[in-house]
């Protein structure tokens, strides 16, 4: 008897087992995920033993690892070729990806460097149909100017990923796209490839 | 025997259904905080931030932790990706590309047209401006920067900022916003009493009055005008018909054009332009030039489509937008 009762027990405690996890591993809103990702990358920024022009190399690679995988490079480059990423082919998207993506990690993981101390603030988020969503943050400087920047985000499979930059309403993306597209009205995809190419090779050598 | 299964089965659905309903609850709940969340705040390096703009709030409602606040405010609506919906102009070749994207339909990508029959000449003074902010402006600032401390310079920026009230305020009221004037007018009077002439910014750092940044190319693309023309101008830069003339506008609301017309000599005034200027952009140490031009494969078209996109920002910008964001 008491022994069928421990065992029924422990069968229904294993069936309640079952439903915690639906709390405990509920999904990040986009809103946190950002800030999660943000406050990792301040804390690489923060590190004391990462600090100094000689450890340049090593705190835009820590950084890299800690938020490269929020960014949806893909996404990025699609809506940035906009209309001429049909007509490529699955090499030169592949391709172009790369590309894109060490362009943006050159300029923008770059512009950490000169990091001082400004604080990112969350303003607010805003979904769209569970399928988009936007986080408003904030940028306050040191001399007090405020910067507003917006994340907009995908959500695919309920992973949330960013697919563009606003920054004081100028999209990352769309100022991206305004370029290629100007370029590709003149001349052809490959012009474009080498530009980005020659622009890649100027990058490191000023960078080294 | 049975009993004791009969009971574990109802107390199995008992705590099943509470578990559900809970589930539920929590699931309602954060729905719901989603949607009203408003302000979630979370300063990332200390709490200064948090007290600051709970200080500056009329309504604070203080919850959690001293990192997290959640203050109920309604969400405005933020417009997805429609910042450069309305900005097609028309001409020959542009129209030949509209056809092209509609063809293939990508939604929420619109495409911004700058009509830019100037190209070759504003490709040139770009190049000039460019070349005059690395060897010119750079050096002057950096120079300026060594020797004058960062504090110092932004209470000139403050006290050229409260000399330049009337612009916006005058900008305010051709808008309609008669709240933002009302703002202005008593920030103007704080700042320059409270504020040593303007060279502190009580009215931000303490009643957390924030300026209204409103020009006249701003009024005018508020009554529907149009952007027109894009131009490069030597030293200001990136402009275009509708805020050329708003240049100009705002040049007529400035005190300091009237203190140069009636007191100084022209190299004088001249000077207090250009020291202005400098000063700016030392704060700024020209992050703002430099981190559109630099990562870009095209720095012209970069720069012109940054100018455009942050003025389509500016001009749909809501009278409300900047209270209920700051």
């Amino acid at each position: 008897m008491n022994y069928r009762k421990t065992i029924s027990a422990v069968c229904v405690g294993v069936f309640f087992l079952a439903f915690i996890p639906v709390f405990l591993w509920a999904e990040d809103g986009p809103g946190k995920l950002v800030m999660k990702t943000i406050d990792s990358g301040l804390t690489v920024l923060k590190e004391p033993s990462l600090k100094g022009p000689e450890k340049t190399q090593e705190r835009r690679q820590r950084l890299w690892e800690e938020i490269s995988f929020i960014f949806n490079f893909e996404e990025m480059s699609m809506r940035a070729l906009g209309q001429h990423w049909k007509k490529r082919t699955q090499e030169e998207k592949k391709e172009f990806v790369e590309l894109f993506t060490n362009i943006l990690k050159d300029a923008y993981i770059g512009k950490t460097d000169t990091y001082s101390g400004e604080k990112i603030v969350f303003l607010r988020e805003k979904q769209d149909g569970g399928k988009y969503a936007t986080v408003q943050t904030k940028i306050i400087t040191n001399a007090g100017t405020e910067i507003l920047v917006d994340y907009r985000m995908l959500n695919n499979d309920g992973k949330w990923t960013i697919y563009d930059v606003i920054i004081e309403g100028v999209s990352l993306v769309n100022n991206y796209r305004s370029q290629f597209h100007n370029i590709l009205l003149k001349s052809s995809y490959e012009d474009l490839i080498q530009k980005i190419k020659e622009k890649q090779d100027k990058e490191e050598t000023s960078s080294k | 025997m049975r009993k004791s299964v009969v009971v574990t089965f109802f107390f199995a659905t008992v705590f099943f259904v509470v578990i559900s309903w809970g589930e539920n609850l929590s699931v309602l709940a954060l729905a719901e905080s989603s949607s009203e969340m408003g302000i979630y705040e979370k300063a990332s390096d200390n709490n200064t931030i948090n007290k600051d703009k709970e200080a500056g709030r009329t309504e604070p409602e203080r919850a959690g932790s001293e990192e997290t606040l959640f203050i109920n405010t309604p969400v405005p609506e933020i417009p997805h990706d429609e910042t450069a919906r309305n900005v097609m102009t028309s001409g020959s070749d542009v129209t030949e590309k509209v056809e092209a994207e509609q063809s293939e339909p990508e939604p929420e990508m619109p495409y911004i047209y700058v009509k830019d029959p100037l190209e070759p000449f504003n490709r040139a003074m770009f190049t000039f401006n460019d070349k005059a902010f690395h060897y010119f402006f750079k050096p002057i600032y950096t120079g300026y920067n060594s020797m004058v401390p960062e504090k110092a310079r932004v209470s000139v920026r403050n006290f050229y900022t409260n000399i330049k009230m009337p612009v916006r305020f005058f900008n305010c009221l051709f808008q309609a916003n008669f709240k933002g004037a009302g703002t202005e007018m008593l920030r103007f009077v704080i700042n320059s009493t409270v504020g040593v002439a303007g060279f502190f910014d009580p009215a931000k750092s303490k009643f957390h009055i924030e300026k209204q940044d409103r020009d006249f190319g701003q009024t005018l693309g508020k009554y529907k005008m149009e952007s027109g023309t894009y131009f490069v101008w030597p030293f200001i830069g990136p402009s275009n018909t509708r805020d050329t003339i708003g240049l100009l506008g705002d040049g007529a609301l400035n005190p300091i054009t009237w203190i140069s017309f009636f007191f100084l000599t022209p190299i004088e005034s001249l000077g207090n332009y250009s020291y202005d200027t400098i000063n700016d952009v030392s704060i700024d140490k020209g992050n703002t030039y430099e981190s559109i031009t630099k990562p870009a494969i095209d720095p012209y078209i970069a720069l012109q489509d940054a100018y455009t996109q942050n003025r389509i920002k500016k001009i749909k910008e809501s009278p409300d937008y900047n209270e209920t964001i700051d």
